[in-house]
């Protein structure tokens, strides 16, 4: 075995962690935002409702959705940028893409640009976009450094960028219950409601695995951001890294 | 929170007035309030303003230290050159650009009180509302903004652990 990574627990090679985690989200894309009110208990979107609150983003802003999945984010950021602005939402998995298509017509969005992409190597000019965002996508992510330099070469002078993503818990008693739930029951109830017991394992141990919240803002601080923030939600259950690229 | 809160309604008056900030971009302006333990750092970019916790080791512009008293005085609408002339303000920097982060925070809709009272919980945060919902009335566009920014922060509160009972210890970094 020539270089490795984690996917979940498990060590594989750098070269079959996408293709791992494409296998992942091709499974649990036609149940994604079923499970993620189950597994979150709707809360997911008070944590989306405080990243578009700590955007800033207004009339005529260029965004972008990274990772977008099903679009939760987008058709918020939306809503936000008027009929000037543009929101286009990137995902690398095809079958996310098609759900996010699906959900954004549901709810009556059609103005939002589509791009398969890796968030490794972005296909837009330097400087495009005012606000560049990234819900639970990162920890999924093989080069995480070389995915945040992307998203400060995209982000234009004073642009920001957001990184929703599963963090360090702050309190033991917190900790410890959230790892009984991780481990014991959103498993299940990926087997339950999703048929898919492996794929909610992967997301429960992917979390783990990603880095804590001060570790992240030094690899935001390193990828070329001149400011970092973090603000911890539910009490570390989540953290949204915000940061400014001047 | 506190600071998000501030963040959102100044850039939400930027944009809702269309308020021109090129004079003060790319510029990091601190502001300590004495007695209320109030610090924050404003850095102008991009048509917007971001309120930060930490200047995370760049040079400071222009720092502006006053008392709690003259903060008052401040939002009621006293000139930094008035709060000069009676010595209730220091001020390290240029003077005019300290001016226009004033004239920013003056014209907000920012509920002080409210702001305020997440740190104090005493009798200034009231006296300070009071004085500046006093000078925003009449002045404030009324567009609907300050319900959007309410449901925005109820469900802030919500998920902010520094508001939690569980959570007390203040989080953000
Ligand atoms: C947990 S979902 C998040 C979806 C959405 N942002 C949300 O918050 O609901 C993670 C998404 O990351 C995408 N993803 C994984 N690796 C990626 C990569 N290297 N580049 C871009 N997207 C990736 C997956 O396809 C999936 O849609």
């Amino acid at each position: 075995m020539g270089k490795t990574t984690h996917f979940g627990y498990k060590q594989v090679d750098v070269e079959k962690k996408q293709s791992l985690v494409k296998g992942v989200f091709d499974s649990v894309a036609g149940k994604y935002d079923l499970m993620n009110d189950v597994m979150s208990l709707g809360v997911h979107r008070l944590w989306k409702n405080y990243t578009i609150a700590s955007s800033n983003v207004s009339n005529g802003d260029q965004v972008l959705d990274i990772a977008g999945g099903t679009g939760d984010l987008t058709i918020r950021y939306r809503k936000k940028v008027g009929s000037t602005g543009k929101v286009i939402l990137s995902d690398i998995n095809n079958s996310m893409l098609y759900e996010g298509r699906k959900n954004l017509l549901n709810h009556g969005v059609i103005d939002v640009d589509f791009v398969q992409a890796n968030a490794e190597s972005l296909p837009f000019k330097d400087n495009t976009f005012d606000c560049v965002s990234i819900a639970f996508g990162l920890r999924n992510v093989t080069d995480k450094d070389a995915a945040l330099k992307q998203m400060c070469r995209v982000l234009k002078k004073g642009g920001t960028l957001l990184i929703l993503e599963f963090s360090k818990v702050e309190n033991q008693m917190l900790e410890k219950a959230y790892d009984f739930y991780s481990f014991n029951l959103i498993p299940k109830f990926g087997d339950f409601f999703a048929n898919d017991e492996d794929s909610y394992q992967y997301l429960a141990e992917s979390i783990r695995k990603h880095p804590n919240q001060e570790t992240l803002k030094t690899m935001v601080l390193d990828a070329g951001f001149e400011f970092c923030e973090y603000h911890n939600l539910t009490g570390g259950i989540v953290a949204l890294h915000k940061a400014i690229k001047a | 929170m506190f600071r998000l809160a501030i963040e959102k309604t100044l850039n939400h008056m930027i944009n809702a007035n269309n308020i021109d900030i090129e004079h003060i971009d790319n510029k990091i302006i601190s502001l300590k309030v004495e007695e209320i333990d109030l610090s924050l750092f404003f850095l102008c970019m991009n048509s917007r303003v971001f309120v930060l916790d930490k200047p995370q080791n760049k040079k400071i512009d222009v720092s502006i230290v006053m008392n709690k008293a003259a903060f008052l005085s401040m939002l009621k609408g006293s000139t930094i050159e008035e709060l000069i002339e009676g010595e209730e303000i220091e001020i390290n920097g240029n003077i005019k650009t300290a001016q226009q982060l004033a004239d920013l925070l003056v014209s907000s809709s920012i509920d002080i009180e409210d702001l305020i009272s997440q740190y104090t919980g005493d009798i200034v945060a009231h006296q300070l509302g009071r004085a500046f919902r006093q000078l925003k009335e009449g002045s404030l566009k009324n567009d609907g903004s300050i319900i959007n920014n309410l449901k925005d922060e109820i469900t802030t509160a919500l998920i902010a652990p520094s508001r939690s009972r569980f959570f007390k210890r203040r989080v953000s970094k």
